[in-house]
């Protein structure tokens, strides 16, 4: 039997479901507890009730990273000796999945071999990763050309979002060095970034069709930086399907795409931490 | 009298300062611009107080030890721009007697009001004719001609005030606004009296001398002098320490120990909390937070009885805790780091607006504005005070502007001053303001920054005028675009409102209102219902500003 090789991500990678079921993209899911009730995220509970359920709490709901007893059961369904596993997840700095998963390919036949990817981001980034992983297998490339091509996607990912408030983010201690952007008696929209696979602080700005109007221009510059490379973009939201889609729609010309742009949502596993509202947008070059 | 020595120096500059002292209502009155701000008068007269003061103790009355003294009470002195410009006026003037030994002849008079008028020049970027410059340069000609002439002191003198008041008559055939207000030039004006001043003090008999001096200085109003704001505690202790444990509930900590003092402020991280207020009961807020965790690095003073040391304690650390008293998450809670690289002193008028100011990172809030302009001495002190290697300053007037660039050169901090305007300048610059990035950086980004909003005041008018064609009647109430009067009405509610249709257009995505102090919130909310249902497509926010004489100021951006 032929050695095969197959893409495993998280919860947290925000991929269309007709997208990764087209490309044998398999999703471990994360959990969402609203006090003692626990729903694994996309299998006990939508996105939509997520958001519905979020509004209705007065409890801020929590996430945990999957066991490495869960990874385990996954990568033993879907894997035969001699196959090769590649495993993408959660930034490790936000998140234990990582290094659940690094354990989980320690504790399974070692015949089926392991390759866990921190992919330093969240949301889309991860699922980006993820499709170019999936892409690269159904191209028929080998493992490593296939991680070349994951790092390189690592390597060029900017990741600049937009969230109504920062409520969230600081609740559940996922706020990093933005830290700096709370406290102001004004209402602001802040413009984060995800530096070495943490939240950063990018730029305060005053209303929400400014900070949105940014993150266009920021598309731009970044087309600027990377002259002549092939650029492809992903946008992600957290329940604010319409301003997502207006960004998607102005990134081709804005980035001289070759490629639709992903549009995801973002999950019960991000959407706990940025909070309804959020508006991400991913750009790499292949 | 030929020439001046210096007790009669001393008089000419003292009798000058109570002179415009007395004259400064009439220059007040003379702002073009009907808006209760006109203290051009009022800053002059506080300038050249301010220069007098040092020199008024001095018992060594040489010309050049007088004019030392007067150089540097002027510069640190000067308020608003007027203020300023007067301040450089003095520098000159003083630079221009450095050489002169016993006594002033004629020629170093008209040699010294020459180098004055230069320095006056030098020290505006776009120097106006029809303004106190014009004043002080045509003061000098008829001066220089005098002193060709051979003339004396006192006659150079009195040639430099025909002069002044030659120049002064014609400021309105000059500038157009001048004319049209029916006004001579206030700045001008100013100068006019101190020339007046100095005539008298060097020809008044003795007895009539010693009157005009002993008129005590009117106690400035206390408004008048802008205080910089800090915060007064009336607790007693300061008490300091740190919580030890896992999972404490922060907003939980601040919550129980906000009535219990002032001057709170919780700093979180994971397993650690760190805890600073001002209280009259350290031992209940001990006991209190002792529920959480290990309590450790208690540190508490009694604020009262160690009042020198406090001040100082104040100055260090307290000022790092400007960003509020809110909850922060700091990783590394750098609220409590050793001195910083960079900081930030705002002159805001209000403390509504002071409070948003220090959470957008302000260091050191330094109360004026409109009414009340700071000392380029206050901006010092404010930037000296703040512990920071480089000091950013937003001075949020355009009359501050000047005092600001005076601070600058007078600190030996690295300054920069980004020449916000208005309030709402002032805080577009402030979403530009990165603490970790360079003075240079910072000040590229936040220029940039400032210019994203439009801003619009709304206040009465102290006078009856006509702007473009507009009729305005005194206690109407006008609405300023940009500080240009754009609309006039009966209420600050409806000239808000129809100042923002002005204002607002299709690129506009947020308006800010921020409400002063004679309003109350009811009045606020009227507004911006009024607003948020005249412009659906915008984000609409209210604040509390405290501002004097101001009902609204808005942002538009």
């Amino acid at each position: 039997m032929v050695a095969r090789i197959h893409v495993v991500t998280d919860s947290g990678s925000d991929l269309p479901v007709e997208l990764r079921e087209r490309l044998g993209i398999h999703v471990v899911p994360l959990t969402v507890q609203f006090g003692d009730e626990i729903f694994k995220d996309g299998v006990d509970i939508t996105a939509a009730e997520f958001y519905a359920r979020l509004q209705q709490e007065t409890r801020m709901p929590s996430t945990c990273q999957p066991s490495p007893a869960d990874f385990v059961e996954v990568y033993e369904r879907i894997a035969q000796p001699g196959d090769t596993i590649l495993s993408i997840h959660l930034s490790s700095k936000m998140s234990g999945t990582y290094q659940s998963a690094v354990l989980a390919g320690s504790m399974i036949d070692p015949q089926i071999k392991v390759e866990a990817v921190d992919s330093k981001s969240a949301s889309l980034g991860i699922g980006v990763t993820a499709l170019i992983a999936a892409q690269g297998v159904q191209a028929g490339k080998g493992v490593a050309e296939i991680l070349q091509d994951v790092q390189s996607v690592i390597d060029s990912l900017q990741v600049y979002f937009v969230v109504d408030t920062l409520e969230y983010l600081q609740r559940n201690g996922r706020i990093g060095l933005a830290s700096a952007f709370v406290g102001t008696l004004l209402s602001i929209k802040p413009v984060l970034t995800l530096v070495d696979g943490q939240v950063a602080p990018f730029e305060k700005i005053r209303g929400k069709a400014k900070a949105l109007k940014r993150l266009r221009e920021l598309g731009a510059e970044f087309r600027e930086r990377h002259p002549d490379k092939r650029l492809r973009a992903a946008v992600s939201h957290a329940d604010n399907h319409g301003e997502a889609a207006a960004l998607a729609a102005m990134l081709p010309d804005i980035l001289d795409l070759d490629t639709e742009v992903v549009v995801g949502e973002i999950g019960p596993t991000i959407g706990v931490h940025a909070g309804p509202g959020t508006v991400a947008v991913f750009l790499y070059s292949v | 009298m030929d020439v001046i020595n210096g007790l009669a120096f001393k008089n000419m500059l003292l009798a000058a300062a109570r002179h415009l002292e007395q004259q400064k209502d009439k220059v007040n009155a003379l702002n073009v611009f009907p808006v209760p701000d006109g203290d051009t008068g009022t800053n002059m007269s506080l300038t050249l107080n301010a220069a007098i003061k040092e020199l008024e103790q001095a018992e060594n009355a040489e010309v050049r030890r007088l004019a030392s003294l007067l150089t540097r009470g002027s510069l640190m002195g000067a308020r608003g721009n007027s203020g300023v410009i007067l301040s450089q006026f003095f520098r000159g003037f003083s630079d221009g007697l450095a050489h002169v030994e016993e006594s002033i002849t004629g020629e170093d008079l008209a040699n010294a009001l020459a180098v004055a008028s230069q320095t006056t020049y030098r020290a505006v970027m776009k120097p106006v004719e029809g303004t106190m410059l014009t004043v002080a340069r045509v003061a000098a000609e008829y001066a220089a001609q005098a002193s060709a002439e051979g003339a004396g002191a006192v006659e150079v003198l009195q040639a430099a005030l025909e002069g002044a008041r030659a120049a002064l008559a014609d400021t309105p055939n000059i500038l157009p606004v001048l004319k049209q207000a029916g006004v001579v030039d206030a700045g001008g004006q100013g100068l006019v009296c101190i020339f007046e001043g100095f005539f008298t003090g060097l020809t008044a008999s003795p007895e009539e001398l010693e009157e005009l001096l002993a008129k005590a200085a009117q106690p400035t109003p206390a408004a008048a002098a802008p205080k910089v704001e800090q915060e007064v505690s009336v607790n007693r202790y300061c008490t300091e320490f740190i919580i030890l444990g896992s999972g404490i509930d922060a907003v939980a900590v601040r919550r129980e120990l906000e009535p219990k003092g002032d001057s709170l402020l919780v700093v979180a991280d994971d397993d650690v909390v760190k805890v600073h207020i001002h209280t009259d009961h350290p031992g209940q807020v001990l006991e209190f937070c002792g529920q959480f965790g290990e309590l450790t690095e208690i540190a508490i003073d009694n604020m009262r009885l160690q009042n020198q040391e406090f001040a100082s304690h104040e100055e260090t650390h307290h000022l790092d805790y400007s960003v509020g008293n809110n909850v922060i998450n700091f990783p590394n809670s750098a609220v409590y780091a050793e001195p910083k690289p960079l900081g930030v002193v705002a002159v805001v008028p209000g403390e509504g607006l002071a409070e948003i100011f220090k959470s957008l990172g302000v260091d050191y809030v330094v109360a004026g504005g409109q009414t009340m302009n700071p000392s380029t001495e206050d901006l010092v002190k404010a930037v000296e005070s703040v512990n920071a290697e480089a000091v950013i300053i937003l001075p949020n007037n355009k009359n501050v502007i000047f005092s600001a660039q005076q601070a600058r050169e007078l600190t030996e901090k690295p300054v920069a001053v980004v020449p916000t305007r208005s309030v709402p300048q002032g805080i577009a610059a402030l979403m530009y303001y990165v603490a970790e990035d360079s003075l240079e950086e910072n000040l590229a980004a936040m220029e940039e920054g400032m210019r994203e909003v439009k801003t619009g005041e709304v206040t009465y008018a102290v006078r009856s005028t006509v702007a473009g064609d507009l009729q305005i009647e005194e206690r109407d109430i006008i609405g300023l675009a940009e500080g240009k009067i754009a609309v006039v009405g009966p209420t600050p509610t409806v000239v808000a409102r129809d100042l923002l249709r002005k204002m607002v257009d299709e690129e506009s995505s947020v308006i800010s209102i921020y409400y002063g102090a004679d309003l109350d919130e009811t009045a606020a909310q009227e507004l911006n219902e009024l607003v948020r249902a005249e412009f659906p497509d915008c984000e609409v926010e209210i604040y509390r500003g405290g501002q004097p004489l101001y009902y609204y100021i808005v942002s538009v951006e």
